[in-house]
């Protein structure tokens, strides 16, 4: 046994690494998108445009902003997996030869994850006001209905997401491409106003921002009055993705019911 | 008088379509093919019947339980269970069903104990709430874990998580009950627990049961009617017995004899009903013994042979009535369709 032998077998290896990651052509695209705005977003997060138009806009500190957008954003992240992680296909079987419908399923799987996602809010919320003195001045029910708002939306993005998943076995490209749309143009680390005009047009079409948006008035002495535009926005967006979620979702489980791939994976 | 199905399938039909490399070197040259899983299958099992279904790997065994248990829809017809439509009365037959999937323990929760785990699943089966601990503490006696009850699922055994799937399947106590390929991946006590568990929760209960396998003595064990299933269809169908007759009806005795030559063996053969002879070589025998495979046309022929021996004075050893096995029955059933 040489050392060439051993090379040999390194490059074996080396190879088909190579060869499966090529056939998964989404999620290169993907892992080339993560890394071109994650570079972005922490670029624009340490710029003072950042500081200054947040300033201008929310009338509070760079701190205040980063914590309210990292504590709510939880709630985003949960649901955006929500379908996948309770209807996996794993279970999907299980699932669908008992007499409890889906709505069932994925409303009573959530239910911990929301809970627990409310708790690290709580703890983001009481870090940032104990810990950097942030000033907060609750309105609970204009928190309650924009969070709420901001789930659904989310879970209507996540049903896409997990349909497309149970069609095509191969990852999920909706979830992801949420998740860097989320980072750099969601509002959530710094405002979309320091972007050039072409990208803040993106974020105007997603629902992030107006959540980010009217999260961070709810909860700095604004009524909902004063939030009023935004809110329909993010609920016009949700009574549009929801349904259109839940619409994807069916006929992909249909599909892969038909096809008989349902457990494929 | 009429006896009612609790299974009806009528014209069930089933395709599925799949791409294949048409080129060894080109994996863009595919084309597509159709395969029919399930091809126009018409089947009856009766109420309170232990219904055996035997096929090789590919036979459609998964795929029909998948369509009866509404997971898959079919291509053209129906069936009934328990009298409800698996197209158009979905609910209906969720209610009357319970399902044991081939790999039956994806859907438990490995973090939870086996008695959390039946009390979730016991919810989501509509098991009433005031019967549920009852039920489930039951249902765990019954496949025997009720002292493993409170374990972590991820510390059971394979033939443990296995129980606790058929504890699962018969949470809800439905009437109708789908075994797919219960006893996969058990050892042989597990094995003989599980099959005796089966027949006499169908002797006691008079529940009916579709059990799907490829352990052809399995289904001759513990079933009271055997269907063989080959690309879709019912090649045959009838009890075990039958069935292994359906492909020999003479009968086969094998005797051991001390001191007879070949002449007598040739009358043996010239004997009226008697089909052929051979000898059998397989047997450890005594240097002047011989071991004699006698077809006969039915048993009624055995005193003109024994009347024979006894006259030539050819003592009789060892006479055993030889059965054809289900094995060969199925083989050849097989083989013919």
């Amino acid at each position: 046994m040489t050392v060439l032998d051993e090379l040999e077998k390194i490059w074996y290896f080396m190879k088909r690494d190579m060869i499966s990651f090529s056939t998964y052509k989404t999620n290169i695209a993907i892992l080339f998108l993560t890394a071109v705005f994650g570079a972005l977003s922490f670029a624009y997060l340490g710029s003072n445009a950042s500081m200054q138009s947040v300033l201008k806009l929310y009338g509070e500190s760079l701190t205040t902003y980063i914590i309210i957008g990292l504590a709510f954003s939880t709630y985003l992240t949960q649901s955006l997996t929500l379908v996948q992680k309770t209807i996996n296909p794993w279970a999907l079987e299980e699932v669908l030869v008992s007499p409890t419908g889906l709505s069932t399923f994925i409303v009573g799987s959530s239910i911990w994850s929301f809970i627990w996602s409310t708790g690290t809010v709580v703890i983001y919320l009481v870090i940032g006001v104990f810990v950097f003195g942030i000033p907060l001045s609750i309105n609970i029910l204009g928190t309650i209905i924009v969070v709420a708002l901001g789930i659904s939306a989310f879970i209507g993005f996540s049903m896409i997401g997990s349909g497309i998943l149970i069609l095509t076995k191969q990852g999920d490209p909706v979830s992801a491409l949420i998740t860097i749309a989320t980072s750099l143009f969601g509002n959530v680390l710094f405002p979309p106003q320091v972007l050039p005009p072409l990208l803040q047009t993106i974020a105007y079409v997603l629902p992030q921002y107006y959540f980010f948006k009217c999260i961070r008035l709810m909860l700095t002495g604004s009524t909902i009055q004063m939030i009023l535009p935004e809110l329909e926005i993010l609920a016009l967006m949700c009574a549009i993705i929801v349904p259109l979620g839940y619409a994807i979702y069916a006929v992909c489980l249909k599909t892969a019911r038909k096809n008989g791939t349902l457990s494929w994976f | 008088m009429q006896v009612e199905n609790a299974i009806q399938t009528i014209n069930l039909t089933k395709t599925f379509k799949s791409k294949i490399q048409t080129s060894e070197t080109k994996f863009y040259n595919r084309t597509t093919v159709s395969v029919n899983a399930i091809d126009n299958l018409n089947l009856e099992i009766n109420k309170g019947e232990l219904f055996g279904l035997l096929g090789p790997n590919g036979a459609g065994k998964t795929t029909l339980v998948k369509m009866l248990c509404t997971l898959l829809p079919p291509d053209s017809g129906t069936a009934l269970i328990n009298g409800y439509d698996i197209v158009k009365e979905q609910m209906k037959v969720k209610r009357s069903l319970g399902t044991l999937f081939s790999v039956g323990e994806r859907g438990f929760f490995w973090r939870l104990n086996g008695y959390r785990n039946l009390e979730f699943f016991a919810s989501i089966y509509n098991v009433p709430r005031p019967k549920r601990q009852e039920r489930i503490l039951e249902v765990l006696k019954l496949v025997g874990l009720e002292n493993s009850a409170f374990e972590l699922y991820q510390k059971y055994s394979g033939g443990m998580k296995r129980k606790l799937a058929l504890a699962r399947t018969l949470l809800p106590d439905p009437p109708v009950i789908l075994l797919d390929e219960p006893t996969t991946g058990l050892d042989v006590i597990s094995s003989r627990n599980v099959r005796e568990f089966v027949k006499s929760t169908v002797l006691e209960t008079g529940k009916t049961v579709l059990y799907t396998t490829h352990y052809i003595e399995e289904a001759a064990q513990i079933c009271t009617r055997i269907g063989i299933l080959k690309q879709g269809r019912i090649v045959a169908c009838d009890t075990p017995d039958a069935l292994r007759h359906k492909i020999k009806n003479e009968e086969i005795i094998y005797l051991v004899v001390e001191e007879i030559v070949q002449d007598q063996i040739n009358k043996i053969s010239s004997l009226r009903g008697v089909i052929g002879i051979s000898e059998r070589t397989d047997q450890e025998l005594m240097p002047n013994q011989k071991g004699l495979c006698v077809e006969l046309e039915s048993v009624d022929q055995l005193p003109s042979i024994f009347d024979f021996l006894f006259k030539q004075k050819i003592k009789l050893v060892n006479f055993k009535r030889e059965e054809p096995t289900l094995e060969d029955a199925f083989i050849e059933l097989t083989k013919r369709a």
